[in-house]
Formats: structure tokens, C-alpha cells, sequence
């Protein structure tokens, strides 16, 4: 069993965001994860100063630290200056590396990630694009994204965009050496290799489910993580 | 010609070592920059451990105030001088003092709770410090601070600008605590129905009668202790106070509605500590109150000859400890001047 | 509430932003969705206040996205982060000034982790080097567009032709400002006003002639949460934020929200949409929504330029009844019209969510 706390701790994220935890429950009660999913912040940097590999190898393989969203609130409010957000970004990081993703319903989505915004980020340069935002897919758009996006160039032509243009200006077309350089700056920094392993994880996961996976976003599996949900992310009050 | 002392700062601590000193038949002059003896001691109501009123005992500090002290009242210092061993203290008004040993006793102020931004301290009109509610239960007794309250539900937060970081202070303030348990049951005694919650991190109920005043305060007064340091308060449109905190013990995320929220605000060594140490190049810890010669066998003294310490000048201290601690510091200064 | 407690916290967190010669990198989200938005900032820079501010065409992603839904491992963002620092270099730059917040978040982030973890920068000059033959300098100033905004919003307001005066009733209009997280939550020492009381948007309301409004959720995250938008499964976590924050400020009666990040206002306004499907649940005035901004339209709209130059047409919640109370003509008819005024039909009109006018 690989020695999991020494392998957060070569994240530099992780030294930084864990120095000692007092368990005084500030950054929980300002967490909006915390509002909402049977989330505390606070009982990830209790499990992580047991440097018990066993609790941190069930943190990596559970829905625990896919519930959190980023928004760093935690950071502002901590009193050791210790900070959940990047503790998450490192946990993230190494249950990625290690497969332990796609053993829980919420780590299970990164391949969706992978293959929309990882996608367009190597072809057009962008983390998003128009024409790949389907209404269809995001119904919370609402009718305006829907008329936008059938008429996504004349809209986009009418509020001065260069959209798909040379030179620059908004959603241009990026420069293919600029890609070209960022597909490289991906290689050489182990972007393409967690790329790779995302995939490979996730492909050994949907074989063990017996579903279909192949390359888009249609088949089985990919349809499968996008939407589901247990209903079992919500905090149980009794009595 | 006899040797005297000089004591910086008129405090409890100031006050005691000079009525030991005269006692013991040393000349003392006492430096105080403000116009009357007592420091924060007038700013009390009632003590803990056992609620006992504060002017007993800035009545017995008086007793010791006679001729052989020498009272210089609204005197601020300008600037220290050492030759051998000798003390040359320039005042402000352009007079001179001189003495063989020196006694700094200037004490803290509290922690400026603006400083904890998300409290709303100075921002929300029912935000108030721990100090503001001593003085009114001192001043105001006729009045109802509550007036105009309609649910009464009072909030008291432990640790503000104590054990944090991001306030520029790790060390804990020690008597926060306590204070926090006797003005709850103080509050109760006043508005016997109202709710009064402690937001705390842990009780730090360490001296005699503490641990049974929080018993006290939960089995006859029905406190409510909550486990979670505060982490916002933001203001409701009726203005009361919507805070928010952890619940740490049953790890859920609490809102509350509050009408009145009390800030225990903690100590930091006063402006005037930190610039005559920086005159007299005396030793800072990492919490920036002062260093005594040794933690444990030489309290009172210094690494400097003839420069000694009393009272909260080394740390956060309640008022029998800066008295005793003073009589301690007389007996070191009197033993050097022999 | 007293005010002078704001603003003596407001002295406390003042901070440095450049005047002039900007290397400006574009938002991924606010071009998707606000791209009115960035057209109208470099508008207001070059012609109303004669900057030079130079847009390299070959920048690219800060993968910002990317690094937040962890696909990205953190020493890819700092390459990238690394490229577009080469490519202000070699442009001739020194002040760098980001159009999205999630991005200006990762610039303080990856220069403070340099600073602190030196290696970490020796290793990214190494692969950028190795992946791009690119080598940079450091900025010597960061700032986000709402900050240059903010820098210049007195000479905005003396040129402006309008105020946020409801011309009605003659009061100053009642403005909710949402500060997006990356901004000063993680430094901040990088927000102008700090972490808790953010004065960015606050000095524009005030300069315009508007009113802030104060309300117990300020401060809370509008629900973007990254992963928790992108994946259908995870959406009730982001539109629950939103919904908190609104429930919050409601009673408080906001005529419009001010953002600064590109996202937030993108939620803030989509998500009265759902709620509203959802729930029946309308917020604001007569069923219309409460109308969601960004920095660079109020600015436009207080400067005069037309609304449908600005991009408001494409907003879900209608802007027309804010656009009314200013007293800011429009053409209802231009709303949905191409370049050329040509038709391209309409969207349909939600089911609780009132379109302003109904039979354009």
C-alpha cells in the first residue's frame, strides 16, 4: 500500500494548506458544501493530521472530497491559517493519480470533465466553447442560451466578437501554434498523463460495471456519471 | 543618600508594588499618564471568581497610597536614561526624575475588535465587547441595555483576537473564558428570560472556583455552551444578528438569530509597554508582551540591572495574580536597592 | 449600521493598480456569455480613457476551469499561467490585468506559491522552457478589470450621461454587489477592501450615484462551485447557493446585482430562471426577476453607450425595467436583431419569468 500521507505532502498545496487544526469549526460553519452535503471541512484536516494512511485512503475512494466547491471561503476564515480548499485540491489531485476516482459516484464524474473541459481546452484554447454548451445539456440556460446558440454567430457578430476570427479579439480562433505550444506545456507538466489516467481508470471502472464506454460523450458510462445521484449526499437528522 | 524606585504605571500592579515598597521603607515615585489611579480596574463591575465588587478592591489598592510615595499624576514619559546605575526619566512636561531602580507596571489594552472584521464590531449596532458590558453593568444599573430587545437572546463569543492567526495573536488570553461564564450568569440575573448562548473553543476554566462557576452557570442559570468559534455575524433587516458556526461536538453547520452579541475580547500589551521596552531594549516574546530574566526562578526581573516587571506586562493575568505578582516584584526591587 | 466602520476597514486594504500599459487576457465564460462585456471594457479603456491596453492574440486559457475540477494537475496551470507571462514579456508589458476572477485567483495564486516555494518556479521556467522554448518575467502589477474600473470610476462618472438614480422616485438605486470568491477570499490582501467588506464594486456603486446594500449573505459564494455546475448531478448544490443568497437580499428590495466575476452573474441570473421554473418563485418587482449586471455594462450604461451594444439582450432575467428606472432609452425592436438588423426570431418566453415587453 503506497504511503499515501508522504505522497500529499509532495504537493505543495498541501504543506501549505495544513498547519494545525484546533477543531474549532470555523471554516464548516461558513462552508457552503457543508450547508448543503453531509460535508466538514473540519473533519478533513482531523483525518489528515492522524496521518493514518487507512482513514486517508477511504477519504480518496469516498464521495467526501468531491463535495466541495472551491470557493475558498475556508481560507478567509481560518485562525492556524490552514487551508481546506487546497487540502481538497491535493486530495482531488492524488485520487486521480492512484484510480482510488472511481470508487465513489461524485469522483467518478472527472471523466465527464476530462472529455468536456479538458477536451476543449487543448482544441480551441478556451475551457468553453458555444457551440459545445448543447441547451440540451444545460436546460438551466433557459430559452435566451437557446436562441443564442442557434444564432450564435449572428449574436456574436452583432456584440463585436471576432468568434472564430484571426487576430484577436473575443472567442477568436486560437493560433494553431499556441495550441500546438499548449498541448506541449500539457505533456512535458503531467497534464496528458492525468488526462490518460482518468481515462484508464475510469475505462477499467465501466468494464467492471458492465457498461459501455467509448470516446464522446454518448455512451453509457459517460451518460451514466454525468446524471447520476444517489440521494444519499444530504446530511440524515434524526428525531 | 537612600536609594528609591520609580514606577511606571499606576495600574493594580504600579499601585501594589509602591504601598509594598513605602511599607518597607523605600522611596517611590509612581508615573501614571492618566488622571486617576486604578487602570482597568475602574472599568470593572464585578470580579470572578466569586462576583465580589471590584471597588473593594481599588479601595484597598488606595489604602496603600501614602506619604512615602510620591504621586505624579498625567505624566508621560519622553525618554529613559541609564548611567551605572543610576535612572534618568525625562518627562513630558520638561521635569526630570531620577531613581536606582525602575518598576515597569503599564499593563494591556484589549484587543481592538475591529480588527475581526466579520464580527461587525463598530459596524452593527448590536455588536458590543465584553469591557462595554462591564461598564454598563458598573454605571447603568437603572438602565436596561436591552431596551428596545425584543426576543433577548444573547450571544457571547470566546477567543476574539485570541488563538488567531489572522489577528496577529496565537496566544491564548487566558481569563476570556471565565469572564465570558460570570457575565452570562450576570446577564441572566438581569433578564431572567433570556436565552444566552457561549460560543467557545474550549473552556479554559483553570483557577479556583472557574471550573464551578461554569457548572453554576449551566445547572442554576441554564447557560447554553456551544462548541464552535464564531464565524460571521452579518446583520438581519431588523438588526438583529444573523450568526453563523460549527457546532463542532455534533458537527453541524448553525445559524442563529441573536439580539445582543458580546465579544470577549482578549489582552494585548499596551502601546506604552511596547515603546519603553523599545526605549529600554528589554526582551519581546513572540506575543510581544515582555520577558522576565527567567520563566520560572526570576519573574520580576530582567536581563537589565535595576529594571524589573509587574502585572500584565508579561502576559495576560487576572487582578489577585498582578497583586500578588507585584508584592513579589516589591521584594526583588527592595533586595537589589539594599 | 455605521458606515465609518466600513470604511475605516476600507483604509485598511488599499492596493496597488497600475495606471496604464496593460497586458489584458481574456475571460472563457465571460466571452461565452458576456462577450458584450469584454467589447465594452476595452472600449472605455481606449476611448474614453485613452489607455493602452494590448491583447496578445496567441494568449490562451489560464485553465483555470481546468485546475479548479482538478483535471488540470497544479504544475500544468503554473505553465500556463507561465505562457501568458511570456507573452507579456515579450510584448513589452509589466502590468497584467485579467478579465476573469477565477483567473486573477490563479495569477496570486501561482505567484505567491512561487514565492513562497521557490522551486516550484524553478521547475516551471524549466517547462516552459522544455515545452515552448519561452522564458518570462514576473508583472510587477496584477490587477482584475473591475479593479482599473474601479481605479477610474470618478472620471467614468464625469463623463457619464447617467446615474443610478431611480428618476421616479428621485432615491439612489438599491444595489446588491457580489464580490466572485477568487477575488480576495484566498489573499485578501489582493482585494481592494479585504475579504469581508470588498470595496470594489462598492466605490463604483457610490460614485454612480447608487445605494449598497448590506444583507446577511453577502458574502456567500453564488454556487459556481466548478464541478458542482458542470455535471448535471451536482447542479442542486449550485442553484442552492444562489437560491440562499437571494432568499437573503429579497427583503431588502435590490433594484439590480453588481458582479465582478464573469460566472457569478451568469448564475445569479440563470438561476432565477430555474428557480422560477421550479418553484414558480419570481424575485424582484411584478414577476420580472432582480436584474444581474457586470461591472463593464453598469459602466456602459452610466457612460451612455446602447444597451443592445452591451450585451444586456442576452441575459435571462430582463434588464428593461432597471433600463426604465434609470431612464436609459432602448428599442425594444433592436433587442434580438442581428449586426445588420436582420431577424433571427426570439426566445420563448419563460413560464414565470416575465420577458418585458411580450409582443417583440
Amino acid at each position: 500500500m503506497p504511503d499515501l500521507y508522504n505522497k500529499l505532502f509532495e504537493d505543495v498545496r498541501f504543506r501549505e494548506g495544513l498547519k494545525a487544526c484546533l477543531n474549532c469549526g470555523t471554516c464548516t460553519a461558513i462552508c457552503p458544501a457543508a450547508e448543503f452535503y453531509d460535508y466538514q471541512p473540519r473533519r478533513i484536516l482531523d483525518i489528515l493530521q492522524t496521518k493514518d494512511d487507512s482513514q486517508i485512503e477511504n477519504l480518496l475512494k469516498s464521495n467526501t472530497i468531491w463535495y466541495c466547491g472551491e470557493c475558498m471561503s475556508c481560507v478567509t476564515r481560518c485562525p492556524r491559517g490552514n487551508a481546506p480548499g487546497l487540502l481538497i485540491q491535493s486530495l482531488r489531485s492524488l485520487s486521480q493519480e492512484l484510480g482510488y476516482f472511481t470508487e465513489s459516484e461524485k469522483g467518478r464524474q472527472q471523466l465527464a470533465i476530462k472529455r468536456t473541459i479538458g477536451k476543449w481546452i487543448l482544441e480551441y484554447g478556451y475551457c468553453l466553447f458555444p457551440s459545445e454548451i448543447m441547451p440540451a445539456m444545460h436546460p438551466e440556460q433557459g430559452p435566451i442560451w437557446e436562441w443564442e446558440h442557434k444564432n450564435i454567430e449572428a449574436v456574436m457578430l452583432r456584440l463585436g466578437a471576432n468568434y472564430k476570427g484571426t487576430g484577436p479579439g473575443i472567442l477568436r480562433k486560437i493560433p494553431d501554434e499556441a495550441l500546438d505550444e499548449i498541448y506541449r506545456i500539457f505533456e512535458v507538466t503531467g497534464g496528458i498523463s492525468r488526462f490518460d489516467k482518468i481515462e484508464e481508470f475510469s475505462r477499467k471502472k465501466a468494464k467492471e460495471m458492465g457498461m459501455d464506454m467509448e470516446d464522446g460523450t454518448n455512451d453509457d458510462y459517460m451518460k451514466f456519471i454525468y446524471t447520476a445521484n444517489s440521494g444519499n449526499h444530504t446530511k440524515k437528522h434524526e428525531g | 543618600m537612600s536609594k528609591t524606585a520609580i514606577i511606571i504605571g499606576g495600574g493594580a500592579a504600579g499601585m501594589e508594588t509602591a504601598s509594598q515598597l513605602a511599607r518597607l521603607g523605600i522611596e517611590v515615585d509612581l508615573i501614571e499618564k492618566q488622571s486617576r489611579l486604578g487602570g482597568h480596574l475602574n472599568s470593572w463591575d464585578r470580579l470572578f471568581p466569586n462576583r465580589r465588587d471590584s471597588k473593594e478592591v481599588s479601595e484597598y489598592l488606595e489604602l496603600g497610597m501614602n506619604d512615602g510615595i510620591s504621586l505624579h499624576m498625567n505624566t508621560e514619559i519622553d525618554d529613559i536614561r541609564m548611567a551605572g546605575e543610576r535612572f534618568t526619566l525625562a518627562l513630558r512636561d520638561g521635569n526630570e526624575l531620577y531613581s536606582d531602580a525602575l518598576v515597569i507596571a503599564t499593563g494591556y489594552e484589549v484587543f481592538d475588535a475591529r480588527k475581526k472584521e466579520e464580527y461587525g464590531y463598530g459596524i452593527y449596532d448590536n455588536v458590543i465587547t465584553s469591557v462595554e458590558l462591564e461598564e454598563f453593568f458598573r454605571n447603568n444599573k437603572q438602565k436596561n441595555l436591552f431596551e428596545g430587545i425584543q426576543s433577548k437572546r444573547v450571544g457571547i463569543v470566546h477567543c476574539v483576537g485570541s488563538r488567531d492567526e489572522k489577528a496577529g495573536n496565537l496566544y491564548c488570553s487566558k481569563l476570556c473564558c471565565v469572564t465570558g461564564v460570570k457575565q452570562a450568569i450576570e446577564i441572566k440575573e438581569l433578564m431572567p428570560d433570556a436565552e444566552i448562548f457561549c460560543f467557545y473553543m474550549d473552556l479554559r476554566m483553570f483557577d479556583r472556583h472557574f471550573e464551578e462557576m461554569y457548572y453554576e452557570a449551566q445547572e442554576k442559570w441554564g447557560i447554553q455552551f456551544i462548541r464552535g468559534r464564531l464565524s460571521e455575524a452579518s446583520e438581519n433587516p431588523d438588526h438583529t444578528l444573523l450568526v453563523k458556526l460549527e457546532d463542532t461536538l455534533t458537527g453541524l453547520p448553525l445559524k442563529m438569530k441573536i439580539d445582543l452579541l458580546i465579544l470577549l475580547v482578549g489582552f494585548v500589551p499596551s502601546p506604552e509597554t511596547q515603546r519603553l521596552a523599545a526605549m529600554l531594549g528589554l526582551k519581546e516574546g513572540d506575543d510581544r508582551f515582555l520577558c522576565a530574566a527567567d520563566e520560572h526562578t526570576s519573574t520580576n526581573s530582567t536581563a537589565i540591572p535595576g529594571v524589573f516587571l509587574a502585572g500584565t506586562v508579561k502576559g495576560p493575568a487576572g487582578i489577585a495574580n498582578t497583586i500578588t505578582d507585584a508584592r513579589s516584584t516589591a521584594l526583588q526591587v527592595a533586595a537589589y536597592l539594599k | 449600521m455605521k458606515v465609518e466602520g466600513k470604511q475605516r476597514i476600507w483604509m485598511d486594504y488599499q492596493k496597488e493598480i497600475a495606471e496604464d500599459h496593460f497586458f489584458y487576457v481574456r475571460s472563457c465564460v465571460r466571452q461565452n456569455f458576456f462577450p458584450g462585456s469584454e467589447k465594452t471594457f476595452l472600449r472605455i479603456l481606449k476611448s474614453e480613457l485613452q489607455k493602452d491596453i494590448y491583447e496578445n492574440p496567441s494568449h490562451t486559457t489560464c485553465s483555470g476551469i481546468g485546475y479548479h475540477t482538478d483535471i488540470v494537475p497544479f504544475e500544468t496551470a503554473m505553465t500556463m499561467v507561465a505562457r501568458q507571462f511570456a507573452l507579456m514579456t515579450e510584448a513589452g508589458y509589466e502590468n497584467f490585468t485579467t478579465s476573469c476572477i477565477t483567473s486573477f485567483g490563479l495569477y496570486s495564486e501561482v505567484l505567491e506559491t512561487w514565492h513562497h516555494f521557490p522551486e516550484t518556479e524553478e521547475k516551471t521556467r524549466e517547462f516552459l522552457l522544455r515545452a515552448t522554448g519561452r522564458e518570462f518575467k514576473k508583472p510587477n502589477n496584477v490587477s482584475h478589470a473591475s479593479d482599473i474600473i474601479f481605479r477610474f470610476r470618478k472620471e467614468i462618472r464625469d463623463k457619464g450621461k447617467y446615474k443610478l438614480v431611480n428618476q421616479h422616485t428621485g432615491q439612489p438605486l438599491r444595489v446588491v454587489e457580489h464580490i466572485g470568491c477568487h477575488y480576495s477570499k484566498m489573499f485578501p490582501s489582493k482585494g481592494i477592501g479585504g475579504a469581508e467588506y470588498p470595496y470594489v464594486l462598492i466605490g463604483m456603486i457610490e460614485d454612480w450615484g447608487g445605494e449598497v446594500i448590506d444583507y446577511p449573505e453577502r458574502r456567500h459564494c453564488c454556487g459556481f462551485g466548478f464541478r458542482q455546475y458542470l455535471i448535471q448531478a451536482n447542479r442542486g448544490f449550485s442553484i442552492s447557493c444562489s437560491k440562499k443568497k437571494f432568499d437573503s437580499m429579497e427583503p431588502y428590495k435590490p433594484d439590480m446585482i453588481l458582479t465582478n466575476c464573469p460566472g457569478c452573474p451568469m448564475f445569479l441570473d440563470r438561476w432565477q430562471y430555474a428557480i422560477s421554473e421550479m418553484e414558480g418563485k419570481t424575485y424582484g418587482e411584478n414577476g420580472h426577476g432582480i436584474p444581474v449586471l457586470t461591472y463593464e455594462e453598469l459602466a456602459g450604461l452610466v457612460l451612455g453607450y446602447n444597451p443592445w451594444d452591451l450585451g444586456l439582450q442576452v441575459h435571462q432575467v430582463p434588464v428593461e425595467p432597471l433600463l426604465d428606472k434609470i431612464g436609459i432609452p432602448y428599442d425594444p425592436e433592436m433587442k434580438f436583431k442581428g449586426a445588420d438588423g436582420q431577424d433571427l426570431g426570439k426566445p420563448e418566453s419563460p413560464s414565470f419569468l416575465k420577458f418585458y415587453f411580450e409582443n417583440v
